[in-house]
């Protein structure tokens, strides 16, 4: 067991990373003036991740999209009740996630973190697959994938995304569609467990009212080793041209919306830490109602006060872009594209820039204010292969030019999309 | 945490909360004063107007930039309602001085800043400035129109107006389209003049050291201002219909929406609150287990005790072709609840429950903001642990005589499109 203690520099917050003779990496926040508890356990298995292989094998396998949804809904039950009848003898609040390209289960309490955390580590490595239950959970799955078409925030995402990926499963629903769900069975997701559940692809992240001491004791004594079977995931060759450059779909909504995203290159570890850094910023310049461009866009009426921008990133895939209500987003698009040209032009002003830079330092400060997010951080940082506070010194080491280079190299006409959900005539 | 609260004016509640561990602070001024669909929307504009300008900051731009130099200080507002009442907020946080790079003192420029926005507004000839004015309108119309995005809660609003309809309660509590399309700077202005006069004014103020200066700030700046506070009642029940009213719609969705309605004659809040929780608010509710779980019939099925207006309700997102096995599934285990179908692990689980949310109560500035807030209306001020020994008196008897009090008042619908055509 290797244990190291990470610190900010800046702020002085720290937290232990161990990493457990299991094979699963563990991070702790000792944050004893708070009364809750947050822990999430991980894998880096997401609604991408559909073709792999471990070194041993010889061909790679391809499993039905949502798969990855479908095994956490089903690892909520153990062979003898469900998961959510043991938290409900100790009172946890717990859940779970499958993104893109990570699947999580959590709890949130302020009493019994040590009985909590046993449940946690126990049902995540006892998988129960039965014909049955997974009959019984297709039609709990179809309405969850229903009522999320239904939400146009999530059709003018995915709609961009299909309009910037030839090939990336990033543009495939994370549930799937009832057809594709419709292929999984017990072995598929046994098959998919096994492989994405070892301890090496995985990292615990707990923060709150703990004992960090306690906290490795329950780990020894409930993490059965797994051994590190070389696990590869593969993604399909990707173009860096979009699919097209205009997506509208109507729908019963009672305002317009859109996105608009530039298909950037993607990156990972160090690299994309930079490169999210100077996409943020570069993204929060280009919001800022303090600058010209979104204060005429604002007094014109073209937009309101929900126009946004935002980075998206992950393995093979890298986006940033601007949502909001209007009826008129092709102004929208194209107030972007004469100010991003502007600012490469012109460049950024020092002070705004450095007003950016300090908001940004902000919003991670309140971060660390806060239980939920300190586990969230930790937990997402592992998952980028960078340390929690990385974000921090990379934030302050950015330049003007980092940015102006950034959109100069990655924010171009020919690779945006523009996504609109219309109100029905 | 140290807790006060001192009375700065006729009905205005200044609460200090000191916390060491937070490395922000944050302050909140909440309005509150009668639901009415005559002043609701003017009231949300005056409130949204105040955190985009100011007479220092004449634009949202001038003001926007302020803020960011302030390492991102945060600064806005709300609308909503509670039971009859209409609550506006006004939230602004910031990070503690000791994180200040360059050695500002963020609390003080936000302490100006709020006295500026709140007290010297800008306005002119009793009117506030007609650009500021434009912005907000604009996007209380659009916030009105967007309620149909989000169909989970415009299904929910809709079975509120159906269930409250000749209440205060029928309104929102950000207001209607027409009051808000008509709305005037004039009138918001003077809404505004009314809800400093006469509104409920309850102030917060959440930081890790004692500072007496924004108590300071407030006492002064409420001094110049005439106070004919009134009285709000939020707490009314609701009447039951003579029949059940079902209200639906069609839209062109993938999945439908039901609202069951119920209303109660009962007063006994704990009772009914224990009672949501063991019917449908959590994974292991009877609703969740029975309706999804057990019958695969949805992605979600939960209840609500909206113990204030004496409603609950019950909602799930469902094929048209299940409603009506959903619905006799969720009337059927409020009757289980009835006979007495409550386990001891179902009480012990809701309790455990509310125990573990009750503790972390303070872990963040707005659950303590939201807990006082909540105190307030309520009429008392108890500790979250003497919350706590409230539900744990709450018997099974008191449980199932909350079930029996309730009555289906009315049904929401929305429905498919396609599915009603055939």
């Amino acid at each position: 067991m290797k244990k190291e203690i990470l610190t900010s520099a800046r702020t002085g917050d720290s937290c232990i990373h161990v990493k457990h003779s299991s094979g699963l990496d563990i991070y702790i926040s000792e944050m004893n003036d708070f009364s809750s508890i947050e822990a999430l356990i991980g894998t880096k298995y997401g609604s991408v991740n559909n073709i792999f292989r471990n070194a041993a094998d010889s061909d790679y396998t391809t499993v039905p999209e949502g798969i990855a949804h479908f095994l956490e809904h089903k690892l909520f039950e153990n062979e003898d009740c469900g998961v959510f009848e043991l938290y409900a003898r100790t009172g946890a609040s717990c859940n779970a996630f499958t993104s893109f390209d990570k699947t999580c289960y959590l709890f949130s309490c302020s009493k019994n973190y040590e009985e909590n955390l046993e449940i946690l580590l126990d049902f995540v490595q006892k998988p129960y697959f039965t014909k049955e239950n997974v009959d019984k959970e297709m039609g709990i799955i179809g309405q969850e994938i229903k009522m999320t078409n239904d939400n146009p925030e999530w059709r003018v995402f995915f709609n961009m995304l299909r309009g910037m990926y030839h090939n990336h499963p990033i543009k495939t629903d994370i549930a799937g569609t009832e057809e594709s769900i419709s292929h999984i069975d017990a072995d598929l997701l046994y098959k998919c467990y096994d492989t994405f559940y070892n301890l090496n692809n995985m990292v615990l992240s707990i923060a709150g009212n703990i004992s960090a001491d306690k906290v490795l004791e329950i780990c020894d004594r409930c993490l059965s080793p797994s051994e590190d079977k070389g696990l590869e995931t593969v993604f399909p060759d990707e173009p860096d041209e979009i699919v097209t450059s205009e997506i509208t779909e109507k729908q019963p909504v009672g305002a317009s919306i859109f996105q608009f995203g530039y298909k950037c290159t993607p990156s990972d570890g160090e690299q994309r830490l930079r490169d999210v850094a100077a996409a943020s910023t570069a993204a929060a310049l280009l919001t800022d109602p303090a600058l010209p461009m979104c204060e005429r866009l604002l007094k014109e009426e073209t937009i309101n006060s929900t126009f946004d921008g935002e980075v998206f990133y992950g393995s093979g895939y890298f986006t940033v872009y601007f949502s909001g209500e209007s009826d008129r987003p092709h102004e929208v698009r194209d107030a972007l594209f004469e100010e991003i040209d502007r600012l490469i032009n012109e460049g950024i002003r020092e002070k705004d820039f450095q007003r950016i830079k300090k908001t940004a330092y902000g919003m991670m400060i309140r971060g660390l204010n806060n239980v939920e997010a300190v586990a969230n951080l930790m937990l997402n940082a592992h998952m980028d292969s960078v340390g929690p506070y990385d974000t921090i010194e990379v934030l302050s080491d950015l330049t003007c030019d980092d940015v102006i280079d950034y959109m100069r190299r990655e924010l171009r006409p020919d690779r945006s999309v523009l996504s609109v959900i219309t109100k029905e005539a | 945490m140290i807790y006060k609260r001192s009375e700065l004016g006729d009905s205005i509640g200044f609460n200090t909360m000191v916390d060491k561990k937070f490395k922000t602070c944050s302050l909140a001024i909440y309005f509150l004063t009668e639901l009415s669909d005559k002043t609701a929307a003017a009231n949300n504009l005056a409130a949204s107007i105040l955190t985009v300008s100011s007479s220092t900051y004449k634009t949202y731009a001038a003001l926007s930039e302020k803020l960011s130099e302030l390492y991102g200080a945060g600064l806005g507002s709300s609308a909503r309602k509670k039971g009859d009442a209409q609550i506006l907020g006004l939230r602004a946080s910031w990070l503690d001085n000791r994180y200040a790079i360059d050695g500002e003192d963020i609390g003080g420029e936000m302490r100006r800043l709020i006295r500026d926005c709140l007290f010297n507004p800008n306005a002119e000839n009793g009117a506030f400035d007609e650009k500021s004015f434009a912005m907000v309108k604009k996007d209380l119309i659009d916030r009105i129109d967007g309620e149909l995005n989000q169909k989970r809660s415009y299904a929910l609003e809709q079975a509120e107006k159906l269930a409250y309809r000749g209440e205060p309660a029928e309104c929102t509590g950000y207001g209607s389209r027409e009051a808000a399309l008509s709305a005037d700077p004039e009138e918001v202005y003077r809404a505004y003049r009314e809800l400093l006069k006469t509104a409920q004014i309850e102030i917060y103020y959440v930081s890790p050291e004692e500072d007496d200066s924004f108590a300071e700030m407030f006492r002064t700046s409420f001094s110049s201002i005439d106070r004919q506070p009134k009285t709000v009642s939020m707490r009314n029940h609701s009447p039951l219909k003579a029949e059940v009213e079902t209200l639906s719609e069609e839209f062109d969705v993938n999945q439908c929406k039901a609202v069951l309605a119920f209303k109660t004659d009962s007063d006994d809040r704990y009772a009914l609150k224990m009672l949501s929780i063991i019917y449908g608010e959590l994974p292991f509710s009877k609703l969740f287990l029975n309706v999804r779980e057990k019958m695969s019939l949805c992605y979600y099925c939960s209840s609500r005790s909206v113990s204030v207006k004496g409603s609950f309700f019950v909602d799930l997102g469902v094929e048209r072709s299940n409603i009506e096995k959903a619905k006799a599934e969720i009337m059927a285990q409020l009757e289980e609840i009835k006979k007495g179908n409550i386990t001891d692990d179902e009480i012990q689980g809701a309790l455990m429950a509310l125990d573990n949310a009750v503790l972390q109560v303070g872990d963040t500035p707005s659950s303590y903001i939201g807990w006082f807030l909540d105190c307030f209306c309520d009429g008392e001020t108890i500790t979250p642990e003497e919350h706590f020994r409230r539900f744990e008196e709450v018997t099974k008897e008191r449980m199932i005589e909350a079930a029996k009090s309730l009555e289906l008042d009315s049904i929401y619908l929305m429905l498919n499109k396609e599915v009603q055509a055939e």
